[in-house]
């Protein structure tokens, strides 16, 4: 049995290598289509799982709490997120912190260099909710915050963006037409990606932002927040606290206890699930354009099959004559396809892993992560392609009849 | 019994309106050992015929019966084991496959009877070497000489132990030399192997090397003549 795949097999090879540049040419479908699959998949499995891993460094115990972006129609009159509900959620006990978070783009500027970074403006308890931490410098206070204060803590690529090599503590900047002081530099935490990056961005005291800053904020209200960050002492108790601060909130915003509620309530897993359904998505997509382009290549190989088959009609004849059935014949030339698409296939996987491996290695930003399951995928699917676009050709070959074989000239 | 037996075999193909008998009820007996030569004008019926003994077709009626099996009534699709067991062909052409070196022509029938591989290696050789073309196993066709390409064939006619080898212009394609160099070799597996071998020819001398003359003209059989 294995002799006879054997002979079979060197019994193809033979007949590849008989016309090089043409199963060269043929194959050539197969092998972008198999390079692409390798690659798409590689790139987007890679996305996934730095995406996944950048929102476990958010950390899982942290709540997002807004008013939804489309609003059930049947709430009449809204209520905005506002410091009244970051005072009471934070005095559950389930809650650590509760910062309010308004942020937005804003020219920075210093000395005559203009940047644009985007700024949070929120109070002490961002600090608490989230892992940052300070390179150099200090954090602004509770009594900045209430006092209107016009200091900044800076992100660290940010800061190297605007001051290049020299100190940005004590140096001042301008926002909006107000004198900021920079009292802080946070390190780089390379978590950026959900909403705002730090790195990337300056914190300021939301009081100063919102009372003394007239424009560039999303919401005219002076007391709306855009969001409130939260962060729950035990992960495991996540709902129980939730539900707490849900009733809280609904409390602050004197909802009826029939209504529904006006504001959203999101969790970390809710981010993971959307960006997840977002890369499937785009994971389905590769997958039909690698489909299509091995549709394409096994055409491809029917094509050169038929014409092979037509060239060989002697040889079949000969064949025949000295024994082969009909099923040898058409074994013969399926093993045929099915070699060649998946020399084809072997060829895509090698420049598939070339292209990850050099597309990982140039760049940070697109991460690539290869798996043996998409190469064997992509192999099996190339062979497949020859069982079912070398069928027909087989077929073909295996109709013909030893006599009109021999007499075909 | 004997090796090939037909009895009224008739191959009518009907062209239109025009019915045209290949084949006018034709009954010929060959025994074991005998070395048959089938002569005859283009158009006469001898390559039916030829084609009808050798198993690649089948008559429209009459019966065949080969080394006792009754081809008539096997079907079509069996017969290539047939072939492969009873008959050698030997081709005006050469018929060898392009690419392929002499032993692995010589090997080719045995991958169809599913020999082992290094049985089937042996047996080539062997073959080979009775048509002493054993050092040339290594070549491919096209280096070798119309002579050698056609031992090549007879090698490969031989290599399954098949009783009968169907020769077919063997020499048509051969100056005179090589003609007779291939023509003894027959005769030497006549006599030395006990081969039955049926040669079509239109060539009167190589008809010569035959000990039977069958003559064909319009689809019949109309001189059968022993030396």
């Amino acid at each position: 049995m294995f002799d006879a795949f054997y002979s079979m097999f060197r019994l193809s090879l033979k007949a590849i290598a008989a016309n090089k540049m043409r199963a060269a040419l043929t194959s050539l479908g197969i092998v972008i289509g198999v390079a692409a699959v390798i690659t798409m998949l590689a790139v987007g499995s890679g996305t996934q799982k730095s995406m996944a891993e950048r929102f476990s460094r958010f950390g899982t115990n942290i709540l997002y709490l807004r008013q939804p972006w489309n609003l059930d129609e049947s709430i009449s009159s809204p209520k905005d997120v506002t410091m009244d509900d970051v005072r009471a959620i934070r005095k559950l006990s389930g809650v650590t912190s509760a910062a309010p978070y308004i942020s937005s783009g804003f020219d920075v500027k210093y000395g005559y260099t203009s940047t644009s970074l985007s700024v949070l403006a929120t109070d002490t308890d961002i600090f608490k909710t989230y892992d940052w931490e300070l390179e150099s410098g200090r954090q602004f206070t509770e009594k900045e915050v209430n006092d209107y204060g016009q200091v900044m803590v800076i992100g660290a690529t940010a800061a190297q963006t605007i001051f290049n090599d020299m100190d940005p503590l004590g140096r001042t900047v301008v926002l909006d037409e107000i004198p900021f002081k920079v009292v802080g530099v946070m390190k780089k935490s390379g978590q950026g990606g959900m909403g705002f990056d730090m790195d990337e961005g300056a914190l300021i005291p939301y009081t100063t932002g919102k009372v003394k800053m007239n424009a560039g904020w999303n919401n005219s209200d002076r007391r709306a927040l855009d969001r409130v960050i939260i962060r729950v002492k035990d992960f495991n108790a996540i709902e129980d606290t939730k539900k707490d601060i849900q009733n809280t909130v609904r409390n602050t915003h004197r909802i009826h206890p029939l209504a529904k509620d006006d504001f959203q309530l999101d969790d970390f897993a809710s981010f993971v699930e959307e960006a997840k359904s977002a890369s499937k998505t785009m994971s389905l997509l590769l997958g039909v354009i690698g489909a299509v382009s091995l549709i394409v290549g096994g055409i491809g190989v029917m094509n050169i099959m038929l014409v092979s088959v037509t060239e060989r009609t002697r040889e079949i004849g000969i064949r025949m004559a000295i024994g082969a059935t009909s099923a040898d014949i058409r074994l013969q030339f399926l093993a045929e396809a099915v070699t060649l698409s998946c020399i084809g296939g072997l060829i895509g996987v090698i420049f598939g892993v070339g292209i990850t491996l050099i597309v990982a290695a140039n760049s940070s930003s697109i991460p690539a992560e290869l798996s043996v399951w998409s190469i064997l995928l992509s192999v099996g699917f190339s062979a497949a392609t020859g069982v079912f676009f070398g069928y027909y050709p087989a077929y073909k070959a295996s109709k013909l009849t030893p006599i009109d074989a021999l007499r075909y000239e | 019994m004997p090796l090939i037996d037909t009895q009224h075999l008739f191959k009518i193909y009907r062209l239109g309106d025009v019915e045209v008998r290949a084949l006018n009820d034709v009954s010929v007996s060959v025994e074991q050992g005998e070395f048959v030569a089938v002569m005859g004008p283009s158009g006469s019926g001898k390559s039916t015929f030829m084609n009808i003994l050798g198993c690649l077709d089948k008559p429209t009626r009459g019966k065949y019966i080969l080394d006792g099996i009754d081809v008539t009534a096997t079907d079509l699709s069996k017969l290539a084991g047939v072939r492969n067991r009873k008959i050698g062909f030997v081709f005006q052409g050469f018929n060898l496959i392009k690419r392929t070196t002499a032993l692995e022509n010589v090997e080719l029938p045995m991958i169809y009877n599913h020999t082992p591989s290094h049985l089937r290696r042996e047996k080539a050789l062997a073959a080979l070497k009775a048509v002493g073309l054993e050092k040339r196993a290594d070549h491919l066709p096209n280096q070798l000489s119309g002579g050698q390409q056609q031992r090549v064939a007879i090698a490969r006619s031989l290599v399954c132990d098949a009783p009968i080898i169907f020769a077919d212009e063997p020499t048509g394609n051969l100056d005179t030399k090589m003609s007779i160099e291939v023509m003894d070799l027959f005769t030497r597996l006549n006599k030395e192997m006990g081969k039955t071998i049926i040669l079509i020819t239109h060539e009167p001398d190589i008809a010569e090397y035959a000990g039977r003359l069958i003559k064909f003209k319009d689809g019949q059989k109309i001189s059968d003549e022993r030396k």
